[in-house]
């Protein structure tokens, strides 16, 4: 057989409630900075908690120049196009060459899609009735909407998808455009996710009591639940040889990524982390690594009581003795969790890692659990030669995502 | 420790098993019998009342008893949308005669598509929210409202738990579905992958095609289905669920079991579009064909019948029919093709359903007729009033999409 194609990541774009783009992101990462606060996209008042991470003061052209209109684009819209066009940007690739769109795709993992403005729309269906509502605002509410607005804007003649798998969505639309482009699908991908926060997300995590009133605390005795954020982490996935080709400089290498599922319960996680520990063998599998290549573990880390343990667990199961030896860190600590966009920000996270040699932190961190006992890295970020990064996204319905990112070197990033 | 991953982009996967509930009935017997028999599943509303819409037809799943199929503890957690999915895929999985067990679980996974989900849940959720404030609203409804549920409740009820995701992408989102899946049986990540699509019809949902004057009879004529017709005038709202079973063909022969047809490759694609438009011009369908020709290895000249993505709407119908009218110039008899949305409606992710009923027709050399169709509006090969033997060595399913997607897929015969 024939020798697999290796994909690498040659641009990054994100904004999120640290940074507002990826070298300001680095810069939060090794700094330690929490985004998390007091909300003020919608009136907290009635609710239990009050703090997110959120994009403050978002102004969307700030992001994106004129020659594209704004018009019904909702707020996950706007999140994704501005991190499309750092990314593309960061690769080299803005203004867009003709000769890429053809076979160039877009894969993105949604989340609330436009259920910010969707509000609106339901609140005046509600009190007005239907003949006084605008139906056009619906044009975006669904998540397909962002990648349809990207394809469209920048002439993208490729594979065009959108995955819903609520909090691992972002992990598997990274996965799903590196499988495009081995097996001749696409030549090149716009992959990664995005999340907006809403009220109506805001109210169904706080009605099913997972959020945190604080700061979330992932992995700390005293963890009471997530914080819960909004973001938008784009990836551009090529090919090694035509990135080489063409000059582009080069983030990291995709290895692998898995999927499974729990099949246990729609909300909570299998406390045996049985799902947990079949995604990452899966993804450990796809690379063809051993568990001595993996250097740092960027954790779902949630923070809520059940997820931590349940994913210190499974790190156990699958790495033995050597999860003691491993860094785990949660950075949901400092950007919170981005639902939809998270896989796709925390590999932004892991190759950031990668590429710059250090581990992030877990921050708000203070009190030691017996149950969670391995390296949280909770004193701030550390230097670190990394050769491989293991990344999870954990989700609603039971469906894990494991994405593994590796160093890149020209002699091959599989032995380091 | 780790496994090698073992990825051969050039396996055969095969169709095993199907699972439908359809306006046409529940199970591929009645399902088969109804649809190459001429039937139609359009009528009056039932569901709910549409006195106040300009439309009143849809195709409505009737005669579902969801406890033939789910266990009472289980179904009490669903909402409408989930129960069909659970039986489609346990229906499928009958179909293949495949038993899951502890050894298998592992590596028999579900790829779904839905286009959007239970829009009824989370108005209701949304509603909820507005009417009496976040301490009010029901946490019960939370899991329901993620359109990865179906999927999720899938796996907790047939107990399967490898690969599993959720697709979204409006009326491709079945097409992307099942791409991705037999993709997954070459990368190796399951033995048996179920893949389709699944969408309800709700007032919500009615009342916004209605409203975005989607639906027929938009700027006036006879309310009805009538793809590829002179006459057309929009489509008509259609619910259902249809899933295939996929495996490789090394897998079916193995276990000494039968299949339908085989997935030989397929093509993806985007065109720039307007985010609730339909495609006006045939590019984007031809480069999605071309690609997926090429991608099976099989000439345009070799393709026997086309399921159409035609849904009698103006803009639609017209560029699918120009796209086949310049791709099968070639062909001395050209491909026969029909469109079914004419007896299902659009119900968005309806390719899983269309999926099933190719892989019949492939098995029983038949093709069912366009019900609607009566004045051609194009030149092209028609199954019109009954349906038509016809030996299928090779087919087109043809996804294609509002917002400019594109996802076709390549069915080919046993050879026999």
């Amino acid at each position: 057989m024939k020798e697999r194609k290796r994909i690498v990541v040659t641009g990054m774009g994100t904004i999120n409630a640290v940074a507002g783009n990826v070298a300001d992101f680095k810069q939060a990462l090794q700094d330690g900075i929490c985004g998390i606060g007091p909300l003020d996209l919608f009136d907290t008042r009635e609710f239990r908690t009050k703090n997110g991470g959120q994009i403050k003061d978002f102004s969307p052209r700030d992001y994106i120049p004129s020659q594209y209109s704004l018009k019904r684009m909702s707020r996950a819209d706007q999140l994704s196009f501005s991190a499309v066009l750092e990314a593309l940007r960061d690769a080299g690739l803005y203004p867009l060459p003709m000769e890429l769109q053809e076979e160039m795709g877009v894969a993105i993992g949604g989340g609330s899609g436009g259920l910010f403005e969707a509000e609106n729309f339901y609140g005046n269906l509600l009190n007005k009735g239907a003949s006084r509502s605008r139906f056009s605002a619906l044009s975006s509410i669904y998540c397909a909407s962002s990648a349809d607005r990207i394809a469209s804007s920048f002439g993208l003649a490729g594979p065009k998808t959108t995955f819903m798998t609520a909090c691992s969505a972002g992990g598997t639309a990274l996965g799903y455009a590196r499988d495009l482009i081995v097996s001749n699908h696409a030549s090149i991908m716009l992959a990664g996710g995005v999340e907006p926060m809403c009220r109506i997300t805001y109210a169904a995590f706080n009605a099913l009591q997972s959020v945190e009133p604080d700061v979330c605390r992932p992995f700390d005795r005293d963890r009471a639940g997530l914080s819960l954020g909004e973001a938008a982490a784009i990836m551009v996935l090529e090919p090694l040889g035509e990135a080489l080709a063409r000059g582009a400089k080069i983030y990291a290498e995709i290895l692998g990524y898995g999927i499974s599922c729990d099949s246990f319960h729609m909300t909570a996680p299998d406390e045996k982390a049985s799902g947990a520990v079949r995604s990452m063998q899966a993804a450990l599998k796809d690379a063809d690594l051993s568990l001595d290549d993996i250097d740092y573990i960027n954790a779902h880390g949630t923070a809520t009581p059940v997820n931590d343990l349940t994913e210190t667990k499974a790190i156990k199961e699958v790495f033995g003795r050597r999860a003691y030896k491993i860094p785990v860190s949660s950075t949901k600590s400092m950007h919170a969790h981005t639902l939809g966009a998270a896989g796709a920000l925390e590999g932004i996270v892991s190759v950031l890692a990668l590429q710059n040699g250090f581990i992030p932190p877990t921050i708000n961190y203070s009190k030691q659990d017996p149950q969670c006992d391995l390296d949280y890295v909770t004193e701030g970020a550390r230097k670190a030669n990394l050769r491989a990064v293991l990344s999870n996204s954990f989700a609603f319905g039971g469906n894990n995502t494991t994405v593994i990112f590796g160093k890149y070197s020209e002699r091959g990033a599989r032995n380091g | 420790m780790v496994e090698k991953s073992k990825w051969d982009m050039k396996k055969r996967v095969v169709v095993s098993g199907l699972g439908m509930v359809t306006p046409l009935g529940v199970g591929k017997d009645e399902f088969c019998q109804r649809l190459f028999g001429g039937e139609c599943g359009i009528g009056e509303i039932k569901a709910f009342d549409t006195k106040d819409f300009t439309s009143h037809l849809g195709a409505e799943v009737t005669n579902f008893s969801p406890r033939d199929f789910i266990s009472v503890k289980n179904l009490r957690r669903m909402d409408k949308i989930s129960p069909m999915a659970v039986a489609a895929a346990r229906l499928a999985l009958e179909d293949a005669k495949i038993q899951v067990t502890v050894e298998n679980r592992d590596r028999i996974g579900i790829i779904l598509g839905t286009a959007f989900g239970a829009t009824d849940v989370t108005l209701q959720f949304a509603e909820n929210l507005l009417a009496q404030g976040p301490a009010a609203v029901n946490p019960i409804l939370v899991p329901n409202t993620v359109m990865n549920a179906p999927a999720g409740h899938a796996s907790i009820e047939l107990g399967f738990r490898g690969v599993n995701t959720t697709v979204t992408h409006y009326a491709v989102s079945a097409e992307i579905a099942i791409s991705y899946a037999a993709a997954e049986i070459r990368r190796g990540t399951a033995d048996f992958i179920l893949a389709g699509g699944v969408d309800i019809l709700s007032k919500f949902y009615y009342e916004s095609l209605a409203r975005f004057h989607a639906l027929s009879p938009a700027g006036g004529g006879t309310e009805g289905s009538m793809p590829f017709d002179e006459t057309r005038n929009g489509f008509v709202a259609g619910e259902g669920c249809g899933i295939v079973c996929l495996e490789s063909m090394e897998s079916v022969k193995q276990r000494g079991s039968d299949y339908y047809c085989e997935i030989k490759g397929f093509g993806l694609g985007s065109s720039i579009c307007g985010p609730t438009q339909w495609p006006r011009e045939s590019a984007g369908v031809e480069k999605a064909v071309t690609r997926a020709l090429k991608n099976s290895e099989v000439t345009a000249a070799e393709i026997d019948a086309v399921y159409a993505a035609a849904n009698g709407g103006k803009d639609l119908d017209a560029a699918e029919a120009q796209a086949y009218e310049k791709l099968f110039t070639e062909n001395r008899n050209k491909p026969s093709i029909t469109a079914i949305k004419g007896a299902l409606g659009e119900s968005f992710s309806g390719g899983g359903l269309r999926a099933c009923a190719l892989a019949l027709s492939i098995k029983e050399k038949l093709l069912p007729p366009t019900v609607g169709l009566i004045k051609p509006a194009f030149p092209l090969k028609y199954v019109i009033s009954e349906q038509r033997k016809v030996n299928i060595k090779n087919a087109l399913l043809s996804g294609i999409s509002f917002g400019g997607t594109y996802a076709c897929l390549v069915f080919s015969g046993r050879g026999d």
